[in-house]
């Protein structure tokens, strides 16, 4: 297994490329690039300018791992207006196009927001439509879709059999699900989730959780490796099992409020162990 | 009462007219909200659709219709039909829905107001329609409707204290209007959406 951490970690006064060489330094093997979330990579940013940015991780001794987005937490798929469902849309071709520029073959989607507005079935069906040909395109590139389980804050595929018959409906084997560990501990447990999704799962996001703190959402939830309550010799073996090799991706919530470098090191050698088994 | 296309249109009667066919109209070019039109044709009996003299026409989401389209319907009404035209202006932009509206006066005799978020602001509320007619039904939302102005006929729908569904005897047929899009509650499997739909004549 690889390792990698977000560039929306990069503390925001160092810009892109110090923070390649911190990523590297601390021992990582890539870079998850967040589409929106981070000056250096918006919608507006040229395929030139992607480009550029693959110049520089490859420069720095790194690659990219995966394309991710919080766009659509404001532009759902799910949405009721057709103008928001394009654009949604158009984030997930362009999570697509720039993945290809940038060497990598998976993106990460937040695939619907169930509200008090708009109701669970209208979503799932909406979802559903919207994945399909996002998928074929998807497949054309040679990009898979992980579709993000973010459980509780989507109030959306809350039980792993659920998300199972989801992906069953979009039927398309370029879309999966990108399982984030840290998001499950409200209705389950990780290591059943990656039994259950073994060769569907395109990346994995690490972090662990306090329960005692509440949902998953809250941002008080979430700390760092081996502090919380997710069973890691439990998630380690069940990765073995199902055998999964690929991308572990850091993505610590909770920042540290000072040394912010340090957590970067401490993350990347804490993957280590949970990699090598020593638990 | 004479509409811009000619039409008789004495005052409204009651009972929901048997149906033995269905049609739901094509429109030419994109569809403003295709989960209405699948919605639509998921919830009727298959074997009962796609004629030319359908007793059920159904016009889902729409802003405008053309010519030819509103000649079907004339013709539909003359022969008795029950016609259904679905309002999409909720979510159209202000040209789109200016047109919505002309159109809706110009030749269907339906005055509508602009369209209302029902979700704006912080404030829950109920998230339901209110059918009255064949028979009482609370169908979800569709987040924004577009409520009836000064109306010939009867409501049959209300979100709140608002006017969103109309129905008028036009000649021998019956033409209602729905300013709350049913049809994406049929889409995502509303049994109360479905059973309105089907009460509008079907045994």
């Amino acid at each position: 297994m690889k390792k990698s951490i977000g560039d929306n970690m990069i503390p925001k006064d160092w810009g892109f490329e110090r923070g390649l060489e911190l990523v590297k330094k601390a021992g990582f093997d890539g870079i998850e690039l967040w589409l929106g979330d981070v000056p250096w990579f918006q919608m507006g940013t040229t395929d030139a300018q992607v480009r550029e940015l693959r110049r520089k991780v490859e420069n720095a001794g790194l690659v990219v791992s995966n394309v991710s987005t919080g766009l659509h937490w404001a532009s759902p798929l799910s949405a009721r207006d057709p103008a928001v469902r394009a654009q949604a849309a158009r984030i997930v071709e362009r999570q697509i196009e720039t993945a290809v520029l940038l060497g990598t073959d998976a993106i990460l989607v937040v695939a619907g927001l169930v509200t008090e507005e708009v109701p669970y079935n209208e979503v799932y069906q909406r979802c559903v439509e919207a994945l399909r040909p996002l998928g074929e395109k998807a497949a054309r590139a040679g990009v898979k879709i992980g579709c993000e389980n973010c459980n509780s804050e989507q109030r959306f595929l809350l039980s792993p059999r659920e998300f199972w018959q989801f992906l069953n409906d979009v039927n398309n084997a370029a879309v999966g699900i990108h399982l984030d560990v840290g998001n499950i501990h409200d209705t389950g447990f990780a290591e059943q989730w990656i039994e259950i999704h073994g060769p569907r799962i395109t990346r994995i996001h690490l972090k662990d959780v306090l329960k005692h703190r509440g949902r998953s959402g809250d941002q008080s939830v979430y700390t760092n490796l081996f502090l919380g309550d997710n069973n890691w010799p439990a998630i380690r073996a069940a990765l073995t099992k199902v055998g999964y090799d690929g991308w572990l991706i850091a993505e610590m919530e909770a920042r540290y409020r000072y040394a912010p470098d340090q957590q970067f090191y401490d993350t990347a050698q804490a993957m280590d162990r949970l990699i090598s088994g020593r638990l | 009462m004479i509409s811009s296309w000619g039409m008789l249109m004495p005052p409204s009667e009651v009972a929901a007219r048997a149906v033995s066919q269905w049609l739901l109209l094509p429109i030419p070019g994109p569809r403003v909200l295709p989960e209405s039109f699948q919605g639509y044709a998921s919830a009727l009996p298959a074997e009962r659709s796609g004629c030319d003299r359908c007793s059920l026409l159904i016009v889902p989401a729409v802003l405008t219709i053309p010519l030819d389209g509103m000649q079907r319907i004339a013709n539909a009404l003359r022969n008795g039909a029950t016609v259904i035209i679905e309002s999409g202006g909720g979510f159209a932009g202000d040209l789109n829905f200016r047109q919505h509206r002309r159109f809706l006066r110009e030749h269907l005799q339906i005055d509508v107001q602009s369209p209302v978020d029902l979700w704006k602001g912080d404030a829950r509320r109920v998230p339901y329609i209110d059918y009255t007619w064949p028979h009482a039904a609370k169908v979800r939302d569709f987040s924004r409707v577009v409520p009836l102005g000064d109306h010939e006929g009867a409501i049959i729908a209300w979100a709140g204290d608002r006017p969103v569904g109309l129905r008028r005897q036009v000649e021998r047929g019956t033409l209602i209007f729905l300013g709350s899009p049913l049809g994406p509650a049929l889409w995502a499997g509303d049994a109360e959406a479905r059973r309105w739909l089907l009460g509008q004549g079907f045994q």
